[in-house]
């Protein structure tokens, strides 16, 4: 991007005293120089986790669903509850890239790599689940829409786990092709600093030839607008669709027409508590501070206040349009999440996706780098449980009292669900180590207008 | 077909002896075949158009196809017939008619033999036969692993020869020492076996022949014979009765033989305003207390003060004015029963002589029309004093020998230890039996013999009524008949086929065609007579009795609807079957009322999963103790244990069937009230296999609907029977005429429907089995159980309330307001009422025409059929489990692991032997497949290939299902309702029809009827 006017109250994006050579250098720095103990410890521990992963769901593949804690009454539990928990990490990254790219939201610019990289991990993950589920993974292709010979043999149109395949895939390749086009200047910038000939030759594939031709930069730049465009109806549509899944159904608690904007506003407030949860930890480990600064955390932070109010009110919403129903059903189920046998579960979700995020009003809370880290945690334990609980208290008490029974998990529900935090983890230390983590190329536009010593010096000369 | 053209392929071929010709005749390839482009010179090869790495390729390809095509699944050996015999099609099913009699359970049935393979039992309609679920379940039986293959002398094979060799030997050394001979056998109802056994008796000397019911009978037989002179049990026809009261009976289980449910169902739908009142007076809550009108839960002790005060309020006209609720209700059955004079019967289950005979009295004294005593019934006819007395004979040395056949008291006597003893003492220990059980391990010579669907016989279950009993499979094992037995040591040449055509063409027939009979499974003669009552002091009989003596807790022994006097214990089939009123399958357990529990300190908790645990106590009676653990029994009588009796069976069965403990040792004196019990908590818990954790309706009285007599007498059917109503452009319409898709038009072909009355059905579970038999629905064993995890399509989910009815329920619920006020209510409808209201209700698929399911499968593996079935392709199926999440009724059933063939879950789909028994007409699911009830398209398909076969369209109800045919009250009534005529039809249109949560607007064609109670009292 061109420079550009920024007013004058608006704080630094890049602070210290950085030179063009500065950025390069220091985001070049982890995928030049050699990884530490912390990088190794951490990676054995993700590592480990999604052996243990991989080790269950071979148990599960090789076994039967039986393995998991799932019966009669309640047929999902863990396994959609993380898929809907990834979808929603997994919603960040666009919207940072995306729609705060149409809105000019320069900010963006400090995150939206490693924000899109998480986004692009975290659907790999949602991805597994609705595959592994099934209970004969081995037909999973029946799913898709492909010719075969059995006539008229065709895909359920009508049915929202179709449209999730559709809408999952689509997310990941636009999110992909959006993600790799932003990392071409940046990985031709790696290319031309490699030293070593092997280096050198993955980061030219990797870079797709880039030259830095001002053709390239007028293409790249017409190929991000409109990758924005066609990527900024995914943020809302993927969680809609998602969201179909139990709005369409008949059961009580599922039924609900709420659902689509306040699972996007869920994912939107997920996704960035998990931003920030990776990148405080990051920007001290690879010493990005000068670019991801407090300013973008608390940025961050006022999103997530904000969706966090939004998921609030949806909660509320739900409880009242229950009680204003007048249908027994959908009273008790209500009732029953609640204060049912999984009281515990809504108590978690309450207070972690509703109150937590009120912390933020307060600007010392919001600004401080150890709150915030904490808060993201927190936020995203409460929305692991706000899926856990729509999924898991709205099936196991549902019409006939007859059928009504409990669900509790198995080690291996757990060890799947472990696994692919590792598995996730693993994905972004090897990409913090290999990938360019801050997109260079962009932070150099705005070096001049939004840098701490430009800011100086242009404040000095008006003074 | 051959060709003889001829080809011309030369000119050349016009002359003769041309030498091309002949030189073309002698080489087969005119061309060279270029094999140096392969294998000539070094040049050449290089030159040629095949290179190296084609080869490789060629190679590769090659290796390729062959592995492959060495995937192939694995290869099935079947056996194809070299000579087709000529009554068996493969793909045809052939019904045998014939009769099961295992001395507990004795029922007119056809077998459904397919390719020389029973596999399933079904009543004989035609003969009045019904079965309950352990005759269906029976099949089975004879696809047992555990059978007793060959027979045995003490413990090693034998070969049948050298087996009648020492028996015969030792016979007659029995009869030179002149000590009789005992031969012990269950209730033994037919006339050519007793004709044998006598002849035993004039080969062999005495022959002594003691009638033995693990399950007493004995003090009805008694009293009968007190009164009418023969050693019988009277017939009742409960759907002549207006007024039922029943005294610990429960003759809709296995009371007296059961099969009452027929008659009691046809009295319980109301019929031109009129149904029977039906009064229950127990401890434990039966199935009968379950359907009743007015229940009343007194200790077994108090049952007989309650039927001496029935006795004197009717016969005697006594009323006392106690003032007790007791009192209260006897007072007012007595006043009913006056009312209802002939068409009131009273019947009592009390094991006791005095008592039965006070029931009968009062039968008499109203000339009850509903109790049959000319006609009576053979289905038990143990002597509790005989046996006492074999088995003080045989521990004093008086008995030579001892023959034992269907029975295995060394299991179900209460005082089994001196039984062994006494065997040890005798001469020659004999059993014939099927299993290689506690008695056949008892015993010198264990003797195999046949299932009953390999076996002759005969069978009188009611006077005037001779069944027949036919094989419809050659034995499997090295067995022989009791009766082929009896033959041989007699010195008889001739087979028990023989003898029994014989016998019946000489005693039975009168002249009529053996084979007509046989056919039929059932002949039928003419009972003519009178039976005049004999006088006998019921008053004293009234005192003796009135000086039992209660304590304060008492033990009431009774069966299961599953497992029975437990001959049948090896069966998974039985086993799973979840009892109708706890719940719980693969158990059993003391149930006690929850005021005693809480007393007592004892609990029933559920576990994270939901599966349920309880408290253990240890139970000791008359000095005879055991562990059990407790189940808290809604409707248990305070003071009164409940127990079931046939489970605890040690030998000869699979490890997982030796479930529960052992109840036949407090049995004492075949009393099935005991006295004299104490009870003390021990430390740890048990495991339950309940499949039903929510006990109450939750005030959800859209579910199973309820009317008063009154109120459908005499109100609108709109107001009992309401619809759903829904708001549509702000108007209030019926939620049934409103609609998001567009409606199919389905008044062309067949149009399935299924209607189940729930004032006829009595939850007795005979669907569940029949279901399960004919669909090949696997076992889960008890651990998956209690996951929550059962596989039966069809279940019959029992409601307790709250308060004292479900009217009482909606009205609480209705009563909560506030959130706190809702939140308390809906917590306090989770705990059943002391007594509670009992509600039964069969839930299969509902075959909804707008099926939630069908709308979210993703690969549209559910699908509609055109004949209204909502059908499951099993292939397509990818195991979402989508469809099951939003099935409202929660009937869909996943394949949670592979069942068959399977070591971890070894019931009968994983050995050789138990598959026989699957259905071929229906797939055995896999793993990870989604399944659930189909309507029995197999059975329907069935029909109209066979209508179309024979040329005219399908009969006035011919369709039918499993579930339905196997209905012995009719509650259940399958048929097309594109066909005026079949019932279904009007009944679908009854103003008692209701489908099961209409709101949702899923359109099922599963219809219900509204149970209607008859709760005026007096």
């Amino acid at each position: 991007m061109s420079s550009h006017y920024e007013a004058p109250i608006r704080r630094p994006l890049i602070d210290g005293n950085k030179s063009y050579h500065d950025i390069t250098v220091e985001v070049a720095a982890p995928v030049e120089g050699k990884a530490n103990k912390l990088w190794w410890t951490a990676f054995t521990i993700a590592l480990l986790a999604f052996l243990w992963g991989v080790g269950s769901i071979i148990y599960t593949i090789g076994t039967g669903i039986g393995v998991w804690g799932l019966n009669k009454t309640v047929g999902w539990a863990w396994d959609i509850t993380n898929f809907v928990w990834w979808v929603g990490i997994g919603h960040a990254g666009t919207l940072i890239s995306a729609v705060l790219l149409l809105f000019r939201q320069k900010w963006r610019m400090g995150i939206n790599r490693s924000a899109e990289a998480m986004t692009i991990f975290s659907v790999v993950q949602a991805g597994l689940f609705p595959v592994i589920h099934m209970g004969r993974v081995w037909n999973a292709h029946f799913v898709l829409p492909i010719p075969n010979q059995f006539g008229t043999l065709w895909t359920n149109f009508n049915s929202p786990l179709l449209w999730d395949v559709f809408a999952i895939s689509t997310y990941l390749s636009v999110s992909l092709v959006f993600w790799w086009t932003g990392l071409l200047p940046d990985f031709a910038m790696l290319r031309d600093r490699a030293v070593r000939p092997f280096q050198k030759k993955i980061y030219s594939l990797l870079s797709f030839g880039w030259s830095g031709r001002a053709k390239d930069w007028q293409r790249f730049e017409e190929v991000s607008l409109v990758l924005a465009g066609l990527a900024t109806p995914l943020v809302l549509s993927v969680h809609t669709i998602v969201s179909f899944d139990f709005a369409t159904s008949v059961i009580p608690g599922w039924h609900t027409t709420i659902f689509p904007p306040y699972f996007v506003a869920g994912a939107v407030f997920s996704g960035f508590a998990m931003v920030n949860t990776l990148l405080i930890i990051m920007r001290k480990v690879s010493n990005l501070e000068a670019y991801i600064t407090k300013q973008h955390i608390e940025l961050m932070n006022i999103v997530i206040m904000i969706t966090g109010s939004i998921v609030g009110c949806a909660y509320i919403t739900e409880l009242f349009i229950a009680w204003y129903s007048g249908v027994e059903y959908e009273q008790y189920a209500f009732l029953n999440r609640a204060t049912g046998p999984y009281w515990w579960a809504y108590l978690l979700m309450m207070s972690c996706n509703v109150l937590s995020p009120q912390f933020m009003w307060f600007k010392r809370l919001r600004s401080s780098i150890m709150f915030s880290f904490f808060i993201s945690i927190v936020v995203n334990i409460g929305m692991w449980f706000e899926r856990f609980v729509i999924i898991v208290t709205s099936l196991h008490r549902d019409y006939l009292p007859s059928s009504w029974t409990m669900f509790s998990p198995t080690f291996v529900d757990i060890g799947i669900y472990v696994g692919t935090i590792g598995f996730f983890f693993v994905l972004f230390l090897l990409y913090a180590r290999t990938f360019p983590v801050i997109a260079q190329a962009e932070v150099k536009s705005i070096l001049k207008s939004s840098g701490e010593q430009f800011k100086k010096l242009r404040d000095g000369n008006h003074e | 077909m051959a060709s003889n053209k001829k080809y011309w392929k030369s000119v050349e071929e016009l002359k003769e002896n041309s030498s091309i010709v002949d030189t073309l005749r002698q080489n087969e390839f005119v061309e060279e075949i270029p094999t140096d482009v392969f294998l000539g010179d070094k040049e050449n090869l290089e030159a040629s158009s095949t290179t190296r790495r084609d080869f490789l390729k060629y190679v590769g390809f090659t290796t390729a196809a062959a592995s492959l095509a060495a995937c192939e699944g694995p290869v099935v050996k079947s056996i194809p017939y070299v000579i087709k015999p000529d009554d068996i099609i493969p793909g045809v099913a052939e019904y045998y008619a014939t009769t099961m009699a295992d001395g507990f359970d004795l029922a007119n049935v056809l077998v459904k033999v397919r390719e020389g393979r029973p596999i399933k039992i079904e009543p004989n309609k035609e003969a009045n036969g019904t079965t309950n679920a352990r005759v269906q379940a029976s099949v089975l039986s004879l696809y047992d692993s555990l059978r007793l293959k060959s027979p045995k002398a003490n413990g090693t094979d034998i070969s049948w020869a050298d087996a009648d060799l020492q028996i015969i030997s030792k016979l007659n050394e029995v009869k030179e020492s002149g000590l009789p001979i005992a031969v012990l056998t269950g209730t033994c109802a037919s006339p050519s076996t007793k004709k044998l056994i006598n002849n035993l008796g004039e080969t062999f000397g005495t022959v002594n022949h003691v009638v033995y019911d693990a399950v007493s009978e004995s003090a009805a037989l008694d009293a009968f014979e007190a009164i009418y002179g023969s050693r019988a049990l009277p017939d009742y026809h409960l759907e002549k009765a207006e007024v039922i009261v029943s005294i610990g009976a429960d003759f809709l289980g296995d009371w007296q033989g059961g099969g009452f449910d027929s008659g009691y169902a046809k009295g319980r739908v109301p019929n031109q305003g009129k149904m029977s009142h039906h009064i229950q007076i127990e401890s434990n809550m039966t199935l009968s207390g379950a359907n009743a009108d007015k229940r009343l839960m007194v200790k077994p002790s108090e049952q007989n003060l309650a039927l001496i005060k029935l006795y004197q309020a009717v016969v005697k006209g006594i009323s006392t004015r106690e003032a007790s609720p007791l009192n209260d209700a006897i007072q007012k059955a007595a006043t009913k029963i006056k009312k209802a004079g002939s068409k009131a019967v009273v019947i009592t289950g009390i094991q006791d002589k005095n008592a039965q005979l006070l029931a009968l009295a009062i039968n008499n004294a109203i000339n009850s029309e509903v109790i049959d005593v000319v006609v009576t019934k053979n289905v038990r006819k143990g002597n509790d004093a005989d046996v006492a007395q074999l088995i003080t004979d045989m521990n004093a040395g008086k008995i030579g020998a001892v023959i034992i056949n269907s029975s295995n008291p060394v299991y179900s006597l209460p005082n089994s230890t001196e039984f062994v003893e006494g065997l040890k003492k005798v001469k020659l220990s004999v059993a014939f039996t099927m299993q290689d059980n506690e008695t056949a391990n008892a015993v010198q010579y264990a003797l195999a013999t046949p299932h009953y669907l390999e076996s002759w016989g005969d069978v009188v279950i009611k006077k005037g009524q001779y069944s027949l009993m036919q094989p419809t499979i050659k034995p499997l094992f090295n067995t022989r008949q009791f009766q082929d037995a009896l033959l041989t040591w007699t010195g008889s040449t001739a087979t028990y086929y023989d003898f029994l055509k014989e016998t019946w063409n000489t005693e039975v027939l009168n002249g009529t065609s053996w084979n007509q009979a046989l056919h039929d499974g059932v002949f039928t003669s003419e009972v003519v007579g009178e039976v005049s009552a004999l006088e006998v002091d019921v008053d004293a009989a009234g005192s003796e009795l009135a000086k039992i003596k209660g304590s304060n807790f008492e033990l009431a022994l009774y069966t299961k609807v599953g497992l029975g006097d437990g001959q049948m214990a090896n069966n998974p089939w039985l086993q799973e079957f979840p009892d109708p009123i706890t719940r719980t399958s693969w158990d059993n357990y003391l149930t006690i009322s929850k005021a005693d529990a809480e007393t007592i300190g004892v609990v029933n908790y559920n576990v994270a999963n939901g599966a349920l645990n309880g408290s253990l106590v240890e139970l000791t009676v008359n000095g005879v103790s055991e562990t059990l653990p407790v189940f808290i029994q809604p409707g248990q009588a305070k003071g009164s244990l409940g127990l079931a009796l046939g489970y605890g069976r040690t030998q000869g069965l699979k490890d997982e069937m030796k479930t529960g403990k052992n109840g036949y040792q407090f049995y004492k004196n075949f009393n099935n009230f005991q006295a004299d019990v104490t009870l003390k908590v021990v430390e740890g818990e048990h495991e339950f296999a309940c499949v039903q954790l929510q006990n109450t309706l939750m005030g959800r009285g859209d579910i199973i609907k309820e009317a008063t007599l009154e109120e459908y007498n005499t109100i609108d059917s709109k107001e009992w029977n309401k619809v759903p109503m829904v708001s549509l452009d702000h108007n209030e319409v019926e939620a049934t005429t409103v609609d998001l898709w567009e409606s199919f038009d389905r008044s062309m072909g067949h149009h399935f429907n299924l209607s189940i009355d729930l004032n006829a059905c009595t939850g007795c579970g005979a669907c569940v089995i029949a279901c399960h038999a004919e669909n090949n629905v696997p076992v889960v064993g008890k651990d998956e159980i209690r996951r929550s995890r059962d596989m039966h399509w069809l279940r019959i989910d029992r409601y307790y309330s709250h308060e004292e009815d479900f009217a009482g329920d909606v009205e609480t619920k209705e009563n909560g307001t506030g959130v706190l006020g809702y939140k308390n209510t809906m917590s306090d409808l989770e705990d059943p009422s002391e007594n509670p209201s009992v509600a039964f209700q069969p839930v299969m698929c509902q075959h909804c025409n707008h099926a939630p399911c069908e709308t979210v499968c993703p690969v549209a593996a559910t699908s509609h059929g055109r004949q209204g079935q909502n059908q499951m392709a099993y292939n397509r199926c990818v195991g979402t489990r989508y469809c099951a999440n939003n099935c409202p009724y929660k009937v869909r059933r996943f394949n949670w692991f592979e069942y068959p063939e399977n070591d971890n879950f070894d019931y009968n789909m994983n050995d050789d032997l138990g598959k026989m028994v699957l259905n071929p007409d229906v797939t055995v699911r896999s793993r990870g497949v989604m399944e659930k009830c189909s309507m029995c398209i197999q059975m329907t398909q069935a029909t109209i290939l066979k209508a179309k076969k024979e040329g005219r369209p399908v009969n006035t109800n011919e369709f039918e299902t499993a579930c339905s045919n196997a209905c012995s009250t009719n509650a259940m009534v399958f048929g097309d309702i594109n066909h005026k005529e079949d019932t279904v039809t009007s009944l679908t249109e009854d103003k008692r029809a209701y489908h099961l949560l209409e709101h949702i607007g899923t359109k099922p064609n599963v219809v219900y009827h509204v149970k209607v109670r008859n709760t005026q009292e007096a």
